[in-house]
């Protein structure tokens, strides 16, 4: 094994190891219960609709930044707070490689619990309606999405630990408020990265869901190169940082 | 073990600090500092807060010095990462991952700095750790976290091992074996760097001392030499009695003592021969009809001696 792969590997066993991922695990139940909801009050013929409206939204502004946002904050943050940074940094290796390491590792883990989140909702619309195609794009979308959270929150959580009231700030002041009520603000939204894959990987998605878009259009290649440019700068600005300033 | 250039450095040094000071905000931590270390072991030793961490860290690559160079083994470690193939850091602090057993732990450690896990069994042998390997660390006492940590460095075999107040919180039994680990890496040429404010455990450790008192080198040399210079310091003493007038003039009369002063804790008696007040003590009080009830001397602190020391310097 690496020390990469290792890094990675103890990364996720302690991220995802902690009694608060069952607290957001309820809290991922949520778009299917929503999901699980309206599979009760609607026919079959619309639901693929609904689950765009509702679940979806649901999974986009509450549970995929949260999540991310919470994990991404405690990756390279409470290493740092606890002491072990050490552990990690005095090593034979380049900064930029611990930085990678702990930004994969949060990203799996955000994605891990996101995703299927999203999945458990889009079965229950597969189960109810006979519609599976959504399971593909809610896959990649909250990939999209919760990398872009992951490199961003990676920093700050590293560089203060108000990292997730921050994030909890940002989601409902920047995300949900200012980009949603200044169209040019959505070219500067995390979520709607995801949203942008999502969009273009589904048939005719509802205005509900191109409304945050404003005038970004769908696209997954556009939304993947956004995101690796955002891991990139993440790894790079954070090693940069780390080579000038105390480590502990 | 030193160098004709002074106590502080140390001959085939493979860690040089020169004019090292590091502040954080208005507080300066090390002032000044310019010291080497090199194969056997150096104890680093100093009362709580003196600097020894801060000093520590910057020879290791944590903390950048405010002012001054840190080389280890030629480079600038903060530059040149293949440095941590060759150091290994205990911190005082808890710096160990809780979920994870003691065994993988050290296995952790081994991969990250680029040697075989397998090395792990050895290196929890050699802190006896054996028993307690599979176990999830966060059920380890403190001593064992200590061992576990020391554990964590060996396995890399690095040739130089930093350790910062190793000792802290191991039973005596844990200490001696420590202790012979240290001691046993040092005879195979590593440089082992050692901080501690227990001098005492820096006299079984240690060939070389160097002291630090309020971020500054107040002594260097061999034990028996810091030992030496300790030798002429005043002590002080706190009496409880009923009579502190008349006791603390009838003190004065005696030979080496230097003043006292009544205060809110009982007499103070500042003097340069212990033993003879101690000695003395009794038949005074006897003789004045007073009563003692405590005799406590107040400069076996660290802190002071070190104290003394800087203002001697």
């Amino acid at each position: 094994m690496t020390a990469f792969t290792a890094m990675v590997r103890v990364s996720v066993g302690q991220l995802l190891g902690r009694k608060w991922v069952i607290l957001v695990g309820l809290v991922g139940l949520l778009p299917t219960i929503v999901m699980f909801a309206l599979t009760r009050t609607q026919g079959s013929a619309r639901l693929a609709t609904s689950f765009q409206e509702g679940p979806m939204m649901t999974l986009f502004l509450i549970v995929l930044p949260l999540t991310s946002i919470l994990v991404a904050s405690l990756a390279l943050g409470e290493e740092r707070r606890e002491g072990t940074l050490p552990i990690l940094l005095l090593r034979p290796r380049r900064r930029e490689v611990v930085v990678a390491a702990k930004l994969l590792a949060a990203w799996l883990s955000a994605w891990l619990l996101t995703g299927a989140s999203g999945v458990l909702a889009a079965v229950v619309l597969g189960g109810a309606s006979g519609e599976w195609g959504m399971v593909g794009p809610v896959i990649v979308a909250t990939g999209v999405s919760a990398l872009a959270y992951v490199a961003v929150f990676l920093v700050v959580g590293y560089l203060t630990k108000w990292a997730v009231i921050i994030g909890a700030a940002f989601l409902f002041v920047w995300e949900t408020g200012l980009a949603s009520a200044v169209d040019a603000l959505a070219n500067v939204s995390l979520f709607r990265i995801g949203l942008t894959a999502f969009a273009a990987m589904v048939d005719g998605a509802p205005s509900t869901l191109r409304e945050p878009l404003a005038a970004l259009t769908p696209g997954v290649w556009g939304a993947l190169a956004k995101v690796a440019v955002l891991s990139a700068a993440a790894v790079g600005g954070l090693s940069f940082l780390m080579g000038r300033r105390d480590l502990t | 073990m030193t160098s004709d250039s002074g106590p502080a450095l140390a001959r085939d040094a493979t860690v040089e600090v020169r004019g090292v000071s590091k502040w954080f905000g208005q507080k300066v931590a090390v002032s000044d500092v310019t010291c080497s270390f090199g194969p056997g072991i150096t104890g680093l030793l100093g009362p709580n807060g003196a600097g020894k961490t801060t000093l520590l860290r910057m020879v290791t690559g944590l903390l950048v010095p405010s002012d001054g160079e840190v080389t280890v083994l030629g480079h600038d470690p903060r530059r040149t990462p293949q440095v941590y193939r060759e150091m290994a850091l205990v911190p005082e602090d808890d710096a160990v991952y809780p979920a994870l057993s003691g065994r993988r732990f050290v296995e952790y450690a081994a991969v990250l700095a680029g040697r075989p896990a397998s090395g792990a069994e050895a290196a929890i042998a050699e802190v006896g750790l054996e028993g307690a390997q599979h176990r999830p660390i966060a059920g380890y006492s403190k001593g064992m976290r200590q061992r576990v940590k020391v554990a964590a460095a060996l396995v890399a075999r690095p040739r130089v091992l930093v350790l910062d107040e190793p000792l802290n919180g191991t039973d005596p039994v844990q200490r001696a074996g420590l202790i012979a680990t240290f001691r046993g890496m040092a005879a195979e040429g590593h440089t082992v760097i050692v901080s501690s404010h227990v001098l005492a455990e820096v006299e079984r450790m240690a060939d070389r001392v160097l002291a630090i008192v309020d971020g500054k080198l107040a002594a260097a040399g061999d034990v028996a030499a810091i030992r030496g210079e300790m030798r002429d310091i005043p002590y002080r003493v706190r009496i409880g009695t009923d009579g502190m007038r008349e006791l603390a003039a009838a003190l004065m009369g005696l030979d080496g003592v230097i003043s006292t002063s009544i205060g809110d804790k009982g007499l103070l008696v500042e003097t340069a021969d212990l033993p003879a007040v101690g000695t003395a003590l009794p038949r005074i009080a006897r003789d004045l009809g007073v009563r003692v009830t405590q005799f406590e001397p107040e400069d076996e602190s660290l802190e002071s001696v070190f104290r003394y020391l800087v203002r001697r310097r």
